[in-house]
């Protein structure tokens, strides 16, 4: 066994063996604090000055490097150059050095405090936490003054890099060559590493909380980025089983991207579309490289978070029409905002809610708040008019919700109208079905719209009661229980008895377990992180409608979970012994003991 | 706080701004507004303070009774100003009515 094994998210699949390093930025908080005599003091302000100036022309440099893809990062790397230049850091802490006759590192030290305080007294969220950015840019200076030894390019072998957070100006440092995998403690699914780690197919994996108590410099460590756990100083044994693991994965992946481009067709025929959920516009060329026959989901939302006003139409309808663009012809349906539950914007604050995951998000959100909802679709409207674009209303639950978002939507196209305003108002309009009592009325609704998007996330946590965060009732998480199957069914048979598409969306898409049971149920489309498509393509071209067919009826006639989960497993298991090693599936439930 | 004393007059959305004028002892000023979405964020307090940079003057920034030099990302980042803030700007030296004019310009135009 291992010494210690580490959780986290896996946030780009691999596998890497190799030894820790880490990168450690913090080591400037045993600072050196000594006074001086008078003559020692303009070799410190030397110091100081030359410390800055390297800092500089580093960060310069790395702006040079800096892919074109990644140009909305030359702003963050901007204004942390006009900090280093600004004459209330590198002044002060000159200054410091002059008149108290302290070493270079304590005078730095003391500027930056002064600074903080100053920010500190500010009310306003946005600019207090910018005293980040000043404490990130003292930091490189700091590291230039210890003399630079365990900067990036002291890299010499292939490391795995290990950091709290890793910075976008970390990221393009690094020369990616000497990097096998990176592990922060910090992050989640769509955080810039997650992004730049999947472009450059690097395994990472974030969210490792321990990390730092954990694992030291130089020690060796296993990065399992399928199943997200790290193996600190591991055995003989599990050395030898990994690097077969990793030998097979990449033989596997090498494979199944040569394939990703053809269409998800079965054997006999059948064909069912596969397109990737994003959330950020800079994923687009990893759901066009992975083979996405389109965006079936992009989550509008992130153009909302982490600001404090709310973006314009313009601004939106930039976004939306470029994201068309670079898809054209293909399909990009735009989920309308989806706020609320876990994700807020700075501008409306936390609403204080008892249980906001039942409370004012989603549509209702939306419905409640018009101005914002028009302006997006206002947005969505005229950028229709240069692609594909579909429009999706998320978490509906009755026909009067449907009713008001068309009615709203109706307005928006009047008053584009009105203003001479070029759009398109014949756009695909859909809902996602998420909710049990959506599921109920599924023929209702199906009469209302153009297709529907199966949420099976939410789905599953409404209609079994339980948050799949919570450590205690996670395990219930089951997309194969009898009540999940069965609606998921009866929503794609109304949609078909309608003469509507149904695609799906929530991560049952991506899990090799759950697809040939969705494909017996004639789903149209599905829809799943782009990463997920090849290894999805690949089962689909190797199925058949029959069997996919045979299996769905055992497994509706089924009673209990657990012969679902069996019939399932069993099956897989079988035809594709591949997808069982190497991915994880939201079947392998493992109940926490209560301790 | 973001509001000073000129608000009602000032605040304009199409961020038309005073006229630059000059009190005789090489000190010109004018009142400008934040018209950009988010204030004068990390991204355009850095082109302000790259574009005063440029000029010899003394430029500050004033907001209410607090005064800032308009050359440090830092001093403007610390005025917390908001969208809809009216601020005043002033300079002195040989390019004041210059560096007033370019830099107003960039409040129009929304640091773009």
């Amino acid at each position: 066994m291992a010494k210690h094994i580490l959780r986290g998210i896996a946030i780009s699949v691999g596998i890497s063996i190799g030894k820790a390093f880490f990168l450690n930025r913090s080591h400037y908080r045993i600072l050196p604090r000594q006074t001086l005599s008078q003559a020692a003091l303009p070799h410190e302000e030397a110091r100081l000055e030359n410390a800055f100036r390297d800092a500089d022309s580093e960060l310069s440099a790395i702006r040079e490097r800096m892919p074109a893809e990644l140009r909305d990062h030359v702003m963050i790397i901007d204004s942390h150059l006009m900090i280093l230049r600004d004459p209330k850091l590198a002044g002060k802490a000159i200054g410091h050095v002059k008149e108290l006759g302290i070493n270079a590192e304590w005078a730095l030290e003391k500027a930056v405090a002064e600074i903080e305080e100053a920010f500190n007294a500010l009310d306003d969220p946005y600019f207090r936490e910018r005293v980040q950015d000043v404490r990130l840019v003292a930091e490189r200076v700091m590291a230039k003054l210890a003399g630079d030894t365990e900067e990036m390019r002291a890299i010499e072998s292939r490391v795995v890099l290990m950091a709290y957070d890793l910075t976008p100006a970390d990221t393009v440092e690094m020369e990616t060559s000497k990097i096998m995998s990176f592990v922060t403690v910090q992050g989640g699914k769509t955080s810039h590493t997650g992004i730049l780690a999947r472009s450059l197919a690097i395994p990472a994996v974030v969210g490792v909380t321990e990390l730092e108590d954990y694992v030291s410099d130089g020690q060796l460590v296993i990065v399992d980025a399928l199943k997200g756990i790290i193996l600190v100083e591991p055995s003989e044994e599990e050395l030898a089983r990994y690097s077969d693991l990793k030998y097979k994965f990449e033989d596997y992946q090498a494979q199944i991207f040569r394939t990703c481009h053809l269409p998800g067709e079965t054997i006999d025929g059948y064909r069912v579309k596969v397109l990737a959920n994003i959330e950020r516009f800079e994923e687009v060329t990893s759901a066009i490289d992975n083979g996405g026959e389109g965006i079936g989901l992009y989550r509008t939302e992130y153009s909302y978070l982490n600001r404090k006003t709310l973006p314009t139409e313009d601004e939106l309808y930039e976004e939306y029409k470029d994201l068309a663009a670079i898809m054209s012809p293909k399909r990009v349906v735009l989920r309308t905002l989806d706020l609320g539950a876990d994700k807020f914007m700075a501008h409306f604050g936390t609403l204080e809610e008892q249980n906001p995951a039942m409370g004012l998000r989603a549509i209702r959100f939306c419905l409640r708040h018009t101005d914002l909802f028009r302006t997006q679709m206002r947005a969505i409207l005229r950028a229709a008019t240069t692609g594909n674009i579909a429009i999706m209303f998320p978490m509906i639950s009755s026909l009067s919700e449907v009713r008001q978002a068309m009615h709203q939507l109706r307005q928006c196209v009047a008053s584009l109208r009105k203003d001479g305003i070029a759009h398109n108002a014949d756009l695909p309009i859909g809902i996602m079905i998420e909710l049990p009592s959506a599921i109920m009325i599924a023929e209702v609704l199906a009469r209302e719209v153009d297709f529907f998007s199966i949420g099976t996330n939410d789905l599953i946590q409404y209609t079994l009661g339980i948050d799949r965060t919570n450590r205690y009732v996670s395990h219930l998480y089951q997309p194969l229980h009898p009540s999940i199957v069965r609606s998921i069914k009866h929503a794609v048979d109304a949609a078909h008895q309608a003469g509507i598409e149904v695609s799906l969306c929530g991560e049952m898409a991506s899990d090799p377990y759950c697809i040939p049971i969705l494909l017996g149920m004639q789903i149209d489309t599905i829809s799943l992180n782009p990463q997920a498509i090849p290894g999805i393509k690949r089962i689909i071209r190797q199925t058949t409608m029959e069997e996919c067919k045979s299996l769905l009826r055992q497994v509706l006639q089924s009673t209990a979970v657990s012969t679902s989960n069996h019939l399932v497993q069993n099956r897989i298991f079988q035809r594709f012994p591949e997808e069982l090693t190497f991915f994880s599936s939201l079947l392998d439930t493992e109940e926490v003991p209560l301790s | 706080m973001n509001d000073s004393m000129h608000s009602e007059e000032l605040a304009s959305e199409t961020g038309q701004v005073g006229v630059v004028a000059e009190n005789g002892a090489g000190v010109c000023s004018v009142q400008v507004c934040v018209i950009n979405d988010q204030g004068l964020h990390a991204r355009p307090a850095a082109r302000l303070a790259q574009e005063a940079q440029k000029f010899k003057s003394m430029i500050t920034l004033c907001q209410a009774d607090t005064e800032v030099d308009a050359k440090s990302i830092l001093d403007i980042l610390t005025l917390a100003a908001g969208q809809g803030s009216n601020l005043e700007l002033r300079a002195e030296g040989d390019d004041a009515s210059e560096a007033l004019d370019h830099l107003s310009e960039m409040f129009k135009n929304r640091f773009r």
